[in-house]
């Protein structure tokens, strides 16, 4: 009876990801259809692909967007665990508050957070640029990392770090041993939503970036409004394909959340 | 050093960066927002602007927006619901069916649709459910008679999308607390004579419900203010959200500090939310 | 006395501001703010532009004049040439973002139209602060393989024949415009607001979707998604010329809305002189010609250069059609209040269509 149970959920469990893929495939399948307006039927073709390779315009915007998200989830990561430990091992006044706080950033919506930053960083002298967009980016990446190494370490629960601590054992050496290897999975979800914030942030790159500059998301907006071809197909593709690869090669090189 | 003093350098050091670099790019200039949004105008210009009310009362006078206001949290209500009911199982069968390499390999898939363009995910949405796209092609396919479903420009196909765009959240914070369950627990369960549904009930769930909660708040809150999917999705049946018309405040005239009276009223809305779920969540919480 | 306070505040800050930015490279590089694709970011244009004057074109674009506004009330010292609808030229002037124009620095003044070239809406203290540079018009384009009749009435649109089968754009402004000619009022101006609104709501059924872009445009008309719809004359030129879609284009009976576009320069603009030879550039009709036949553009200003067009052209067909010019009412500036009044109305049709 378990084992028809079990099946049965992980039949589901492929549902669901057949259902997360399905736009993703028809994506990928578009970028190799010939025709410039996505009709069908599908006639194959990587015309695309070589017009992606001569589009200077978008591969510089995703590299861009690449450079940006990358620092952005070192940052963000950083400073969001380190708030989320704070808030989940110490109980102190004001911390509902500080948890409250959190909530605007993911409710008001983006493009209002993006206009209100051009106009403050205007009156404040530090304008538009490279930092202007890293400063926002981060800045809308903290609260997703809190929330989700949050609830990591509350789903854990302070035992083992007590144990920790009555057999003697200081801060520091409670951190790395215990608190660390637990909150693990937790900071890597957080890393991959803080990448994932950043590399697809239309607003802030659009509000914030200098003139001349770009990133991806800017780009494919703006391309829709001239002539969305499959180029961006191709690019998306590409994006795909290789966060795939990097990311099998990471679960071959670190097991987190395996069997205790 | 006394042990209090350690415990608050702690505090401060852990939470002041986060907290400071929040201050400078969101708090701050959000409050130059909640300032519009008591003026007549915004002060560009050489526009005189004075303080008024109007732009809340604006809200509470014109059913207009308050009937905005409640379609856009009846999306969040079946996005968020949705998200839950497909979401839930799917976590559950990944932290404790799926074994070894697989669970990795597994949890990377459900992440890596994040990592795509979400206009370009959008739009090929588009061409799944257009009438005569993909969806009616395979439905076709197989039962030939059966008429075009045509799902596109619909509150459906909304949905579809937006369900589509948060789903990874709930199956992320859901797996992640499931995961930290320590298997320990649930074989005294067992052996304590619990039935599988039982230690489920029991121990399994009232453990995960960080997760739950935490994935609800990552959904519930965007999905009110979206305005993307409707836009492209939505057709002019159900294009027209909260979120839309705050945008048009926006980038279609030049009335910020309406947008931003909308806008805070929107957070006022989930915080009150917030405030009339707590004492619900609390037990569960406590329990722990 | 706050107003004042915050006035001086915002002055000092501005100053501050102004100090603490980087200046924008003004020897040699001409920045341009207008829509993606719209003519002065053509690839070869900017070549002939750059290898003639030496100067480097860098373009920045916004997808709604609410963000060009924006943009230039917040970036200042950034932007050069700017391209502004002419129905909001005297406003950007009035608030402190432009330069005036000097004339005798563009070439091929005398030969913009008068009307255009002339036209109050780029004047404000006497000083001119736009250049004409295109115009067009928005009406009824149609699908000549499914409508085979020209519909010469803007009553087609609410036509219960066409149910479901009608594209139109979210736009609040150019809806309250349509429904105003349809009710026969003024355009921009409509003294009835709740016979527009009620025109609007009866939308309901007619529209299948909302476009917001010539490609989408061609998009939804080539997967035969509606057969009517409102669309831009210059783009009706080339969607047929380009895209080889059977589209028809007609100015009914009532009327339909007209527009024209303007270059202007931002105030603080780093390189004023580059500035002129860039718009004189794009009047030219060696520019124009060369956009128009192998992209598709609009109408251009410049009389000398709509004659460059080749005979059978669409676009100059439909640009020298006399009889339906006059049938035109032009947009024209509205208030800040106006907008927002028209955008609620929309918005509370646009509500109606959910119900």
């Amino acid at each position: 009876m378990e084992r028809v149970g079990g099946w049965l959920v992980r039949g589901y469990l492929g549902l669901v990801l057949v259902f997360l893929y399905l736009p993703i495939a028809v994506m990928i399948v578009m970028a190799f259809n010939r025709s410039p307006l996505y009709e069908l039927p599908i006639v194959f073709d990587t015309v695309w692909f070589q017009a992606l390779a001569k589009n200077e315009r978008l591969l510089t915007a995703g590299f861009n967007s690449l450079w940006i998200a990358i620092a952005n989830t070192i940052i963000a990561t950083a400073l969001g665990t380190m708030a989320a430990l704070a808030f989940q091992r110490y109980s102190f006044r004001g911390r509902t508050l500080m948890q409250l706080l959190l909530f605007p950033p993911i409710t008001i919506p983006w493009l209002i957070i993006g206009t209100s930053m051009l106009v403050m960083f205007f009156w404040l002298g530090i304008g538009r640029g490279l930092h202007a967009m890293l400063l926002g980016h981060v800045a809308l990446s903290i609260p997703y990392v809190i929330v989700v190494v949050g609830a990591r370490l509350k789903s854990f629960g302070t035992a083992l770090e007590e144990a920790a601590a009555t057999l003697g054992a200081n801060p520091w050496q409670t951190f790395w041993r215990i608190s660390a290897p637990v909150m693990a999975p937790g900071v890597v979800a957080a890393a991959l939503f803080a990448f994932a914030v950043s590399f697809d942030q239309f607003v802030i790159s659009y509000f914030l970036a200098p003139p001349g500059v770009s990133t991806l998301p800017v780009e494919i907006y703006s391309a829709i409004r001239k002539g969305f071809t499959p180029e961006v197909n191709a690019i998306s593709t590409i994006i795909i394909v290789v966060s795939m690869g990097l990311m099998l090669l990471f679960a071959r090189l670190y097991r987190f959340g395996g069997e205790r | 050093m006394d042990v209090q003093q350690r415990r608050r350098i702690a505090i401060v050091g852990l939470t002041a960066p986060a907290y400071l670099w929040l201050a400078l790019a969101v708090f701050l200039p959000l409050s130059a927002m909640l300032y519009f949004s008591f003026l007549t105008v915004a002060p560009f210009g050489g526009r005189e602007a004075e303080l008024t009310l109007k732009h809340y009362r604006a809200f509470i006078d014109k059913p207009l927006y308050r009937d905005l206001a409640w379609i856009s949290l009846k999306l969040g209500f079946h996005v968020t619901l949705i998200c839950v009911l497909m979401g839930y199982p799917a976590a559950l069968a990944l932290a404790r069916y799926v074994k070894g390499r697989w669970r990795e390999a597994l949890f990377l898939l459900v992440v890596l649709p994040f990592w795509s363009n979400a206009l370009v995910r959008t739009f090929s949405w588009t061409m799944v459910l257009r009438g005569d796209g993909l969806v009616d092609r395979m439905i076709q396919a197989v039962l030939p008679w059966a008429p075009s479903l045509d799902l596109l420009f619909s509150y459906p196909a909304v949905v579809i999308g937006l369900v589509h765009a948060y789903l990874p959240y709930m199956i992320l914070t859901c797996y992640i607390s499931l995961q930290a369950i320590d298997d320990s627990l649930i074989e005294a369960a067992r052996s304590l004579g619990a039935s599988g549904a039982t230690a489920f009930r029991r121990v399994i769930l009232p453990l995960s419900v960080p997760g739950l909660i935490a994935g609800t708040v990552l959904i519930f809150v965007p999905v009110i203010g979206s305005f993307m999917e409707p836009r492209i999705l939505g057709g002019p049946r159900a294009a027209t959200m909260l979120g839309t018309v705050i945008e048009e405040q926006f980038t279609r005239i030049f009335n910020w500090p309406f947008g931003a009276a909308l806008s805070f009223i929107l957070l006022g809305i989930v915080l009150l939310i917030l405030a009339l779920s707590y004492p619900l969540l609390r037990r569960p919480m406590q329990a722990m | 006395m706050k107003r004042t306070i915050f006035g001086v505040a915002t002055a000092a800050v501005m100053a501050i501001a102004s100090l603490a930015s980087t200046p924008a490279n003004a020897g040699g590089e001409l920045h341009v703010l207008n829509w993606q694709g719209y003519g002065t970011d053509e690839a070869w244009a900017v070549k002939m532009f750059e290898e003639r004057t030496g100067v480097k074109v860098v373009h920045d674009y916004f997808n709604s004049e609410q963000e060009m506004l924006t943009k230039l009330r917040t970036s200042p010292g950034t932007y050069d040439v700017v391209l502004i609808n002419s129905s909001f030229t005297a406003a950007a002037a009035a608030e402190g973002v432009l330069q005036p124009v000097d004339p005798s620095k563009i070439a091929n003044f005398g030969d913009l139209n008068p009307t255009l070239r002339d036209s109050p809406l780029f004047v404000v203290d006497g000083k001119l602060y736009g250049i004409a540079w295109v115009w067009g018009m928005t009406s009824v384009a149609y699908n000549t393989n499914t409508i085979t009749e020209q519909p010469d009435s803007i009553e087609a649109l609410w036509d219960p024949k066409y149910a479901g089968r009608v594209g139109w754009r979210d736009d609040a402004v150019e809806s309250v415009s349509m429904a105003a000619i349809a009710t026969g009022q003024d355009m921009n101006h409509p003294a009835d607001l709740d016979k527009v609104r009620e025109k609007l709501m009866a939308l309901k059924n007619q529209i299948k979707t909302f476009w917001s872009s010539e490609d989408e445009w061609n998009k939804y008309f080539a997967a035969k998604d509606f057969d009517i719809a409102v669309y831009w004359s210059g783009s009706a030129a080339r969607s047929k010329t380009n895209s080889g879609l059977p589209v028809g284009f007609v100015v009914p009976k009532e009327g339909a809305i007209g527009w024209f576009d303007g270059l202007s320069i931002a105030k603080d603009a780093p390189n004023v002189d580059a500035a002129h030879a860039f718009i004189n550039f794009m009047v030219d009709p060696e520019f124009y010609v060369q956009w128009a036949t192998t992209v598709g553009a609009p109408a251009s200003a410049n009389m000398k250069a709509n004659q460059g067009l080749p005979e059978g052209d669409m676009g100059r067909a439909i640009h020298s059609d006399e009889a339906a010019i006059k049938r035109l009412q032009f947009m024209a500036p509205l208030s800040d209040e106006e907008r927002a009044k028209y955008q609620e109305l929309w918005d509370e049709a646009k509500a109606s269509f959910a119900q």
